[in-house]
């Protein structure tokens, strides 16, 4: 198990900005991994993500020095092409990354663009469908559907071309909190069946905790804190950086603080009025 | 101030999105409207200021149907808003788009100028006052739209999912501007999927499922209706999950899980 | 712009005439379009329009093709009176006036009963280059998306005092700007997200790209333009040879 994203002293800034958005940016992501980047707006995120997958700096150039290697390529000096098939990116708005008119003729687009033949290509988009529970929406239009349905098809197009590692770009906001439950065991399901890697951004830490590997939290370009969700949301430090505590890991942690529980892992409300219960007894 | 009788709204496509709404609210509430994608929170909202007139019974807006008045009438009285900044903001300067709803509503040219800078004040937006509106990161344009609202005074505020996007700093300036509002008088809507954004200003709770409001209460009990809220697709505040899970348990020092909340240090005191 | 979405909007439909190969669609409404032109006589159009209705018919559209009709009419009204000014000729000016209807009727009927897919498939037909063909593809998938922001818009806009129904033609045009502002910027927007999703699919990668569907003509859809074209050599012989004679 190797490292899929080896990220070593990134620096980029935009042409007609100031400052750098990413400044000396340093981050490993073994294979498997689920890692949340998370961060104020405005932190550099969505720029990091972009010079993972290749659009920095192959779409848009600026300053850039450091090394980003994803599958063990340099990013730098790898195609577009060849990266996506490496890297998968699920961007935040469902809408804007669908293009055709039929469902299952966007999930095939990133292979039709590989000029994959027809008898895999089919394949590949009815596995990619089955996985993501979207078969019976195969020949609808993609306006007819809801916001949630409509990122599934969106990720099946992305999980089509069978990548290593999918990065997801604030993929609940859209989505209600069931919904967005849902994509959580989603990706969880794709981590342990297919052994994908994740390198998710996200506000909405309280139901990526549950899956979560690493979280990273980012400030002004940098990386300021890195650790496992436990690490992370019990420390003093997450909250300065706009980083969203869930309630119930607050409140472990005030009884945790009067001795009544432990902060070895993060538990959910029911798991800590257990724990509670038995710790006051 | 608002009042729905026996609402049913039905699309041009046969969809029915609001069936049978009946629902008052008075001034100076605090209102959250909670339910999963398409349970017909929005219509709702557009009914208010007559962007949707109702295929069956009668919204009045301080006693007057919606129908018997414009949309730019009753928006003097209801500001609205909605979730998408980037569907509003077309001006060459934020000063501009700030006046632009003003200058609608027929505020003389001073009244408008000393708005603009209450405003611009309020939302710390001042350095932008003559930059583009479309240069402003994404909180900041939620910022600049709920700023044009306020500068037309409106008796009420609906907010049509306010915190997508944001980080937890900005959801707090959020909350505190929303407290603001409620304590000078004026009746506030949120429309939320973030229950726990929501569980600290402790609103009334209106649940809605398939166009129809299923549940209607003060935050505390409707909170606790677990069957409720999860045939309604909304979750739990966590606060409140833990508190139902401990209360029936021996010695559990709760009464009830506001005082919980309270107690645990989770929201700040009264 | 109901006018424009009745008329050429795609809406999925179930009748025999949607599942005709989209070429052959294509074939038959420019066979109809080129029969209107050959038309010299108010009655021969009358014939041409009454081929188009069976059609519509066929395809179970004609509510909305008689719509877009009524609609088309206010716009030919325009036609007729500068035609009547300088011919001084009910009939030319009628005749004129009715081809812009018959034209715009027969250009709809294709574009209401293909889709998008299918007009892929059809401009693929005629060699367009691969970068035209998926930009029109993917413009036409947008156009409800717009719609449905042109509304949103409004409604936002309305509710900040925008009076977009009353006033002089002049205020409702300048009106307009607020909505229209958006509407662009929100376009530009997406061609931009768009971009980076077309990238990070791997889009160019490969000179030929291959393709998911293929559409091949069957016997059915020959035999159908094979009709089509029969007919529509039957019709042009007679308004140019036989009903000259019974009608002078």
């Amino acid at each position: 198990m190797g490292n899929i994203v080896e990220v070593e002293g990134l620096s980029f800034r935009y042409p007609e900005s100031p400052r750098r958005a990413v400044d000396g940016f340093n981050l490993e992501v073994k294979e498997g991994e689920v890692v949340v980047l998370a961060g104020p707006s405005g932190c550099g995120k969505s720029t990091l993500l972009r010079a993972v997958n290749g659009l920095i700096p192959h779409m848009y150039s600026g300053e850039y020095s450091g090394e980003v290697r994803v599958g063990g390529k340099a990013v730098k000096d790898t195609s577009m092409r060849d990266l996506a098939q490496t890297v998968g990116f699920l961007f935040q708005n469902p809408e804007n990354q669908i293009f055709m008119f039929t469902v299952e003729r966007d999930v095939a687009f990133g292979l039709e663009n590989l000029g994959v033949p027809r008898p895999e290509m089919r394949a590949s988009v009815d596995d990619a469908m089955a996985l993501l529970g979207i078969t019976p929406l195969a020949q609808r239009a993609p306006h007819e559907l809801s916001d949630g349905q409509k990122q599934r098809v969106a990720l099946a197009g992305v999980l089509a071309m069978k990548p290593k590692l999918i990065i997801l770009d604030e993929p609940t906001s859209l989505l209600d909190p069931k919904t967005a439950a849902e994509l959580v065991e989603l990706v969880g399901k794709l981590r342990s069946q297919l052994g994908t890697t994740f390198l998710v951004v996200e506000h909405r830490l309280d139901l990526l905790v549950r899956v979560a590997d690493k979280i990273v939290v980012m400030s002004e370009g940098k990386k300021v804190l890195e650790g496992t969700p436990g690490e992370v949301l019990f420390g003093d430090q997450a909250e300065g950086y706009g980083v969203l505590i869930p309630a119930v890991t607050k409140l472990q942690k005030r009884l945790a603080r009067m001795g009544i529980v432990g902060t070895e892992r993060l538990l959910t409300p029911s798991e800590l009025a257990e724990a509670t219960w038995r710790g006051s007894t | 101030m608002i009042e729905f009788r026996d609402v049913s709204f039905v699309h041009q496509n046969g969809v029915k999105a609001l069936d049978g709404v009946s629902l008052t609210i008075g001034d100076g509430e605090t209102v959250g409207i909670v339910g999963e994608n398409g349970a017909g929170k929005t219509t709702l909202v557009k009914h208010m200021t007559g962007l949707l007139k109702p295929s069956s019974g009668k919204v009045l807006v301080d006693g007057v149907e919606t129908t018997a008045t414009s949309t730019a009438q009753l928006s003097r009285k209801i500001g609205v808003a909605f979730q998408n900044p980037d569907h509003q903001l077309f001006s060459e300067s934020v000063k501009e788009e700030m006046a632009f709803a003003l200058r609608n509503f027929g505020f003389p040219p001073e009244v408008v100028e000393q708005r603009v800078s209450w405003g611009l004040e309020l939302f710390e937006l001042e350095r932008y006052k003559e930059s583009s509106p479309l240069v402003l990161s994404g909180g900041e344009k939620k910022r600049l739209t709920l700023a044009c609202i306020l500068a037309w005074d409106p008796q009420m505020v609906v907010l049509d999912e306010p915190t997508v996007g944001q980080d937890s700093i900005q959801k707090e300036k959020l909350a505190g501007t929303i407290k603001m509002l409620s304590s000078s008088g004026k009746t506030v809507v949120v429309i939320s999927h973030d229950i726990e954004f929501l569980w600290p200003m402790q609103p009334r709770v209106v649940i809605m499922k398939s166009g129809r409001v299923i549940m209607d209460g003060q935050a505390p009990q409707v909170m606790l209706e677990k069957e409720v809220l999860e045939s309604a697709r909304v979750a739990q505040p966590e606060m409140v999950s833990f508190y139902a899970a401990i209360r029936d348990r021996p010695r559990a020092p709760f009464v009830d899980p506001l005082e919980a909340a309270r107690w645990l240090g989770v929201m700040k005191p009264r | 712009m109901m006018w424009l979405s009745g008329g050429f909007v795609f809406r999925r439909g179930t009748s025999v005439y949607h599942k005709i190969d989209p070429r052959v669609k294509l074939l038959i409404s420019v066979l109809l379009f080129t029969t209107t032109l050959l038309a010299r006589y108010l009655y021969e159009l009358a014939i041409v329009l009454a081929f188009m209705l069976a059609v519509a018919t066929i395809a179970k559209v004609l509510r909305r093709v008689g719509r877009t009709m009524l609609l088309t009419v206010t716009f030919s009204v325009i036609i007729f009176v500068l035609n009547f000014v300088f011919t001084r000729s009910l009939e030319t000016s009628a005749l004129y006036a009715s081809r812009f209807v018959a034209i715009v009727v027969s250009t709809s009927l294709f574009f209401i009963t293909t889709s998008p897919d299918e007009l892929e498939q059809v401009m693929k037909t005629f060699r367009l280059p691969r970068d035209v063909v998926f930009a029109f593809v993917t413009a036409v998938r947008f156009i409800p998306v717009m719609m449905l922001d042109t509304i949103q818009i409004m409604d936002a806009q309305k509710s900040r005092g925008l009076e977009l129904e009353k006033g002089n033609i002049l205020r409702r045009v300048r009106n307009m700007i607020p909505v229209l502002i958006p509407l662009v910027v929100n376009s530009v927007v997406r061609s931009g997200e768009l971009a980076e999703a077309m990238e990070s699919r791997a889009y160019g990668a490969v000179p030929k790209p291959t393709s998911l569907v293929q559409y091949r003509a069957r016997n059915w859809d020959r035999l159908v333009a094979a009709v089509a074209v029969v007919l529509f050599a039957v019709t042009a012989y007679s308004f140019y040879f036989v009903l000259q004679g019974i009608f002078p």
